[in-house]
């Protein structure tokens, strides 16, 4: 299955591609990179841009390929670069067991049959021209500080804007409040979208993002219980919006408002911290938003020392079509992760992920977090402006009420937890020796149980 | 101290409700953290309340909540943890009842079950019997059976109506005389559905003991147990004969001397004039009984089966075949089934008839005849089911044409998908694995999806005693 760098060349929908992949085909950005016992198969993980890597694979048989990156490009400079890897021998492909996602793949292909064309052969493109590094920008000390004034006069701008933004938007929680929550709850999407459009031209656009999606949380409650949810609800942008105001800087509170840092600007953040850890991964959950953004959520479990959970959060456009799962819920894998810095936290990017998965037996799920009553509260109570947080609860089984509602009940103690959602099947049909789940204060969601028939996962 | 203020949060939220300041409902409690000023105590006031009702006052249910009992732990055990993503896959290929049945049966025939968390069966959906106490779990909504090891008019109740008809099929199998006595006195309390099928299990080992049961299930309420007891005594040899239907019904057919002794008998069916003639015939032979159809035209039953006309028209055919399935002994419905698997082109209409008559083994032997001849895998499969013993299969007539048709992919010579996954079905362990090697000498990579019914059965043990 030998293919040259011709064949590369020509596979390139341009010339930027070519370079693009020049620039990615190092070892250092890649990881599990691996081959199918055959040679036919060959992927790997690239570090791109999000919390997630791309995941990248190829047939060599016919130079069919896919990547989970959401560039228009096809081929992408993902494949390309790792087509380079090979051809180039850069990096060391060990045979291996085909991992699921390639296998997923490969049966998609076979069913639609389509057999992807070589790209036409397009001229004057020489790759090894594209490999020659754009020169280093001259360093002018003067043009720096006269950046970094700028920069500074615009992040004040940026803070004046968001804090008139944060002031018109209590003005309409107390009009919601006036004009009473019985009409808020029947109105609820059309007066979210008015100062939702607010926040978004106030600079504020993480929490228009908590507002626009608002009325689908309160919605989905029962209807008795949605003027308590709009009380919850409400007062949450309350104290987000007092929070910022008492520290506008604190990167926090910033991203919870405006927007995240990129992940430059956190790889260079010596607060971040570090976690190289053992990692299962719970579960992924992909939403399309409001706005047009599909969120795809990669809830993750520390299997040892370290924050407990962490959250690989990455946003593409919908109109970028379905994309592949990154991760097999279930899996276990060692990888190091930099977390946004926060007072407990959560939000991460994964950096490096080691080739080899867990050796031996898969790791046991810590320990639940004791005891319970805290471990409900707590997290909601230090930052009272996240609708829910992941939490890893003792053993129990799921019950139903009169009403035929599903409850989580502990096997010791009394506590009753609501189950969003259904449980049918196995899950109500056993013990759960563990569970993770997302607690929102009136809803727990599960992301993934331990039973004694083993592991089921969830949504 | 939280509970005194939840409860002075009604008034609050009443107030909100309707609109307007909840500020004078205010718990006293928190009367100097709101402050002076108004607009901004109505914002605090629903923070603080927002704040309590998330995070402390969590919902409490409508009565008491109640655990559904344990799933039951199968007599056999669910596949290992490592073959569950390629099963999962299957299953989602499989979606189809019938196709997912063929799969369930290849696991039932090598000693595993599906995991729960993969797949659990609806109540009533046609599974094999290890399954039953799923679906009784799942019909009582999870309520534990308490039921004992053995099927007896003591234990009658506390069994499932599921795990009843497996353990009833069992205990006919090992004491046909036991479960007779059995269903004598029980038979009568079931519901006509749950009768019908019971009585679905008295075939396994009918004989001449079963008759008095039968004769007095003649006169019962439901049609459905009437026909199927009269369809089982005429198995015995009991049926009605002589009367006018079989005449009418013979008449339609003319018996012939053929050969050059003129020893051969053959019938020859009448030209069908009209489409009300056709539909006659058709009648008669869905309702008469076999022997009687053979005694009306001067037969044995053994001779109308070597006498009927194969191959002339297909609804005739299949009207046959189910005539024999329903009312002849177990020695004609297995000539029958020679019958129509002997001959080059197989009905699949017909014989699908005739084969829930046949025992594992025989469905093997009349599967194996094709099989040698040029039938494919996926015709072989609509005869076996996902039997997973026969051996050498990819040494077959259809072996080489499915070896053919992967050489020549790019011609696009029909999927061979459902070959390979038929294939997956059918073969033993070892013909498993000797397919695999001959599609890898093929090109055919290991982690190809379409190979996942081959690799499953390659890597699955066989875990029932050899025959």
């Amino acid at each position: 299955m030998a293919i040259d760098l011709t064949a590369v060349e020509q596979l390139a929908t341009d010339q930027a591609s070519l370079k693009a992949a020049a620039g990615l085909a190092k070892a250092g950005k890649w990881s599990g990179v691996g081959a199918s016992q055959d040679g036919a198969l060959i992927w790997g993980e690239c570090a791109g841009s999000g919390a997630n890597p791309y995941r990248v694979m190829a047939d060599l048989r016919d130079l069919g390929n896919k990547c989970t990156c959401p560039s228009r490009k096809f081929p992408c400079k993902h494949v390309l670069a790792l087509f380079w890897l090979h051809v180039e021998a850069l990096l060391p492909f060990p045979a291996a067991e085909t991992p699921e996602w390639v296998t997923e793949w490969l049966g998609r292909r076979r069913s639609t049959g389509s057999v992807p064309k070589l790209a036409a052969p397009a001229s004057d493109k020489d790759l090894h021209a594209a490999r020659i590094a754009e020169p280093e920008p001259v360093h002018d000390a003067k043009a720096a500080s006269r950046r970094e004034a700028a920069s500074a006069r615009r992040a004040e701008d940026t803070e004046r804007t968001i804090l008139e933004a944060l002031e018109a938007l209590e003005q309409w929680v107390r009009d919601q409040l006036r004009l009473g929550l019985a009409g808020f709850v029947d109105d609820v999407t059309a007066r979210c979208r008015r100062i939702g459009a607010r926040l978004v031209d106030g600079k504020a656009a993480a929490l228009a993002g908590q507002v626009d999606e608002l009325p689908a949380r309160l919605l989905a409650l029962p209807t008795g219980d949605r003027v308590r949810g709009a009380t919850v609800e409400l007062a949450r942008l309350v104290l987000l919006a007092r929070a910022f105001r008492a520290a506008p800087r604190d990167p926090e509170l910033r991203r919870a408002v405006a927007s995240a840092e990129s992940r430059e600007t956190l790889l260079a953040d010596p607060a971040a911290p570090r976690v190289a850890a053992a990692w299962e991964v719970l579960s992924e959950q992909v939403r399309t938003r409001r706005d047009g953004l599909v969120s795809q959520t990669t809830w993750l479990l520390n299997l040892t020392e370290g924050p407990r959970f962490a959250m690989l959060l990455d946003f593409f456009p919908a109109s970028a079509g379905r994309r592949a799962s990154v991760f097999t819920p279930g899996e276990q894998f060692v990888g190091e992760l930099l977390f946004y810095p926060a007072r407990s936290p959560l939000r991460a990017v994964l950096l490096q992920r080691e080739a080899a998965v867990v050796d031996g037996p898969p790791l046991d799920w810590p320990p639940a977090s004791a005891p319970l009553e805290a471990a409900l509260t707590a997290p909601l109570l230090a930052e009272p402006w996240a609708a829910e947080r992941p939490i890893l609860l003792p053993p129990g089984r799921i019950g139903f009420d009169r009403a035929g509602a599903p409850w989580w009940q502990p096997s010791q103690g009394t506590a009753l937890l609501p189950l969003a959602g259904e449980a049918e099947g196995l899950l109500a049909g056993t013990e759960l020796t563990r569970a993770a789940a997302l607690w929102s204060g009136s809803r727990l969601e599960l992301l993934a149980t331990q039973t004694p028939w083993g592991r089921i996962g969830h949504g | 101290m939280a509970d005194a203020i939840l409860d002075a949060l009604g008034p609050v939220l009443t107030r909100w409700t309707m609109g307007g300041s909840a500020v004078p409902n205010a718990p006293a409690a928190w009367s100097d953290a709101l402050g002076s000023d108004a607009s901004e105590a109505e914002l605090r006031l629903l923070a603080l309340s927002g704040q309590l009702l998330g995070t402390m006052a969590i919902p409490e249910p409508t009565g008491e909540v109640r655990p559904l009992g344990d799933i039951p732990v199968l007599a056999r055990p669910p596949l290992p943890d490592a073959l569950r993503p390629r099963a999962r896959r299957l299953l989602q290929q499989l979606r189809e009842p019938s196709a997912r049945r063929t799969l369930l049966d290849f696991l039932d025939a090598r000693g595993w079950t599906l995991h729960p968390g993969d797949w659990m069966p609806r109540p009533g959906e046609d599974v094999p019997e290890v399954y039953a106490a799923w679906q009784d779990w799942a019909a009582a909504s999870g309520s534990p059976s308490f039921a004992s090891e053995t099927l007896s008019a003591e234990s009658w109740d506390s069994f499932g109506p599921a795990a009843r008809h497996a353990a009833f099929t069992a205990l006919r199998r090992q004491d046909p005389a036991q479960a007779n006595a059995l269903l004598v006195e029980k038979i009568a309390g079931e519901a006509p559905d749950h009768r019908v099928r019971l009585l679905e299990a008295l075939a396994i080992g009918l004989s001449d003991a079963d008759g008095p049961l039968l004769e007095s299930l003649a006169g019962d309420r439901a049609p459905r147990v009437k026909a199927l007891a009269a369809a089982l005594m005429a198995r015995l040899g009991h049926g009605q004969s002589g009367d006018e239907n079989a005449a009418e019904l013979a008449a339609f057919f003319l018996v012939q001397s053929k050969g050059l002794l003129r020893r051969t008998r053959a019938i020859v069916p009448q030209a069908m004039k009209t489409p009300a003639q056709r539909s006659r015939r058709s009648a008669l032979l869905e309702a008469l009984s076999f022997d009687a159809f053979a005694q009306a035209l001067g037969l044995s039953s053994a001779e109308l089966v070597g006498a009927w006309p194969w191959g002339n028209d297909a609804l005739a055919d299949s009207l046959f075949a189910a005539m024999a399935a329903r009312s002849a002994g177990d020695a004609i419905v297995a000539a029958v089934a020679e019958a129509l698997t002997t001959d080059a082109a197989i009905d699949p209409h017909a014989l699908a008839q005739i084969l829930p008559r046949l025992t594992p083994s025989q469905r093997r032997q009349a599967a194996l005849r094709p099989l040698h001849a040029k039938a494919s895998f996926a015709v072989v499969l609509t005869i076996a089911g996902g039997d997973g013993g026969i051996d050498d299969a990819i040494r077959t007539p259809a072996g080489t044409a499915l070896l053919a048709a992967l050489k020549a992919e790019d011609a696009r010579q029909g999927d061979p998908a459902s070959e390979l996954l038929a294939l997956g079905l059918l073969a033993s362990r070892a013909a498993a694995r000797q397919a695999l090697e001959h599609l890898a000498e093929m090109g055919l990579i290991a982690s190809d999806p379409r190979l996942d019914m081959l690799r499953l059965n390659a890597a699955l043990e066989d875990r029932r005693p050899t025959e």
